[in-house]
């Protein structure tokens, strides 16, 4: 659906050149939420900017659709690719001079009349956001998630394909940003819509995303699905966000690195609910330790245990006949 | 003796003198301030060079004192109006020193929102032309409208000046008949009429920016 290949962008400045992207390689694939995090100039915004192309990359390839290079887009063809990407912000950037209606409505009545159907499509998506009755109201009068509910409609008039989020929560409270999120996720599901959503809060990532890219200073340093980045992070950027939803296991292994075999267990699937560990317990007679446990959005558990038993090499085997993978390669 | 008549045509010709030059300032201003604007490095097309031949002519336009301008314009003022003297050649002087003034008003008034909203507009497929007439104007309109009020008002009292070097109107009014030959009350009349002017200028401004504001 969105193929990046080796782009890279840089900001020319007094002060020098900024890198914001650097070489990044990046598949986004159809019907998936793509969630892209990483710390405030680490090149999110500028990454997703290229995709809609407000922002052209330097270097490298980028394919949308059908496009296989849309930095050679004539002005037609990007008006085009445009209005198949929506596009919700941070502040929101509604129109104030505008009701709700008329800011739905934009991206379609600044090209052409608005017909009978295209305005009973508005109210309707206006309805389906939860905002039915204020269609008449300006958006001056509304608050941070009602704001954002009229940019969500207004980026889904003209029935786009891909949804990109530029941190659409950073400026709603805890409340709000879970609502603004199952919206997000509920829209999705209804409709054939792949969304590539930038965020600094892991949180945000772990409520919705089912894939994810982490940024560093304009590289891509981890690419994969969550359950992928919760298990098996490496990079110090990726390890410290999965810590700031409890999946700080680095931190507990550090702390209890004195006990023996310490080992990380990933459970997958239906795994997580059978009682594995008790009955090795209870067959070899090993002293088992849990020192953190936690289950992930897709329903994976992940598990670090310390193994206090002579032959570590029987539990090891015992616990790979029952589908848990050991991951050692982590400390 | 100066009558009631009198007074009424100065009054008229200092009225159409500032809406006059409100006019053509608001038009070729606004033009001049997209144009600074979309020029300028968070502009819609950066242009440096441009942006820095537009900011030179408004700064240097705007340091010239209006006593000064209107003798510099003579010559033009002859060849567009036929004349030097009466209100319409008072318009030439008043519109030049009105446009770099408002100019730099839109500027600022565009900037405001412009960035988000720029990207705003792209995000949706709109060309640059739509994005000046469709987002940045409608959604500036208040402080533009601010904007022109500040500048009629400084125009009403640029006329002033005009009027007493051969333009016409209350300045002339006051100056001429009221100074030079010792009638104080006559310049007070004129005083507190252009006074009345620019207050109705000020409120007329206020209605319109309230009516449009949507907050």
């Amino acid at each position: 659906m969105i193929h990046f290949e080796n782009v890279s962008k840089t900001f020319s400045e007094k002060s020098g050149n900024t890198h914001a992207v650097r070489g990044a390689t990046l598949e986004i694939k159809k019907d998936t939420i793509h969630g892209i995090i990483g710390h405030s100039g680490a090149g999110k915004s500028t990454l997703i900017r290229l995709i809609n192309q407000l922002e052209q990359h330097d270097e490298g390839l980028i394919s949308v659709f059908d496009y296989a290079d849309i930095r050679k887009l004539n002005k037609e063809s990007m008006r085009m690719l445009r209005q198949n990407i929506g596009m919700i912000f941070q502040h929101f950037n509604l129109l104030e001079s505008k009701t709700v209606l008329e800011n739905v409505l934009f991206p379609i009545s600044a090209f052409q009349k608005v017909s009978k159907t295209t305005r009973e499509k508005a109210l309707k998506l206006i309805e389906d956001v939860g905002l039915k009755d204020s269609e008449h109201t300006y958006p001056a009068k509304l608050s941070g998630g009602m704001k954002q509910r009229v940019g969500i409609a207004r980026a889904l008039i003209n029935d786009p394909e891909i949804l990109i989020c530029d941190e659409p929560t950073s400026a709603l409270d805890v409340d709000t940003t879970s609502n603004i999120l199952s919206l997000i996720k509920k829209i999705k599901e209804q409709r054939d819509l792949t969304v590539v959503l930038v965020t600094h809060d892991m949180h945000v990532i772990k409520a919705v995303c089912d894939d994810v890219t982490v940024m560093d200073q304009g590289y891509i340093v981890e690419h994969g699905t969550l359950d992928d980045i919760l298990f098996s992070a490496k990079h110090p950027i990726a390890k410290s966000l999965t810590a700031s939803i409890g999946f700080n296991i680095d931190d507990i292994a550090k702390d209890y690195g004195h006990l023996p075999n310490l080992t990380l267990l990933r459970f997958k699937g239906s795994v997580t609910s059978e009682e594995i560990l008790s009955r090795i317990i209870k067959q070899t007679g090993a002293a088992i330790n849990i020192l953190f446990a936690n289950i992930t959005p897709s329903k994976e558990g992940l598990m670090l245990v310390s193994i206090d038993f002579d032959d570590i090499d029987v539990i090891k085997q015992a616990l790979e006949a029952k589908g848990v993978e050991i991951i050692n390669d982590r400390f | 003796m100066i009558g009631f008549d009198s007074y009424l045509q100065a009054f008229n010709e200092t009225l159409y003198m500032t809406l006059m030059s409100t006019a053509f300032v608001g038009i070729i201003g606004l033009g001049l301030g997209v144009m600074l604007f979309s020029s300028a490095q968070e502009g819609l097309k950066p242009n440096k060079t441009l942006y820095s031949a537009l900011s030179i002519i408004t700064s240097v336009g705007r340091s010239i004192p209006f006593l000064i301008l209107i003798v510099l314009l003579i010559p033009v003022t002859r060849i567009i109006v036929g004349s030097i003297l009466g209100p319409s050649a008072a318009i030439p002087a008043l519109v030049v020193g009105g446009v770099p003034f408002y100019a730099r008003l839109v500027e600022l008034a565009l900037f405001e929102k412009g960035h988000d909203l720029k990207e705003t507009g792209r995000a949706f497929g709109l060309s640059d032309i739509k994005i000046i007439t469709k987002i940045l104007i409608p959604e500036s309109l208040p402080a533009l409208i601010r904007g022109l009020t500040v500048t009629a008002i400084a125009l009403a009292g640029y006329t002033a000046i005009a009027g007493a070097i051969g333009a016409g109107g209350l300045g002339n009014l006051a100056y001429l008949y009221g100074y030079s030959r010792n009638r104080p009350m006559v310049t007070w009349i004129s005083t507190m009429l252009i006074v009345g002017l620019i207050l109705t200028i000020q409120l007329i401004g206020d209605l319109l920016v309230k009516k449009l504001s949507k907050t």
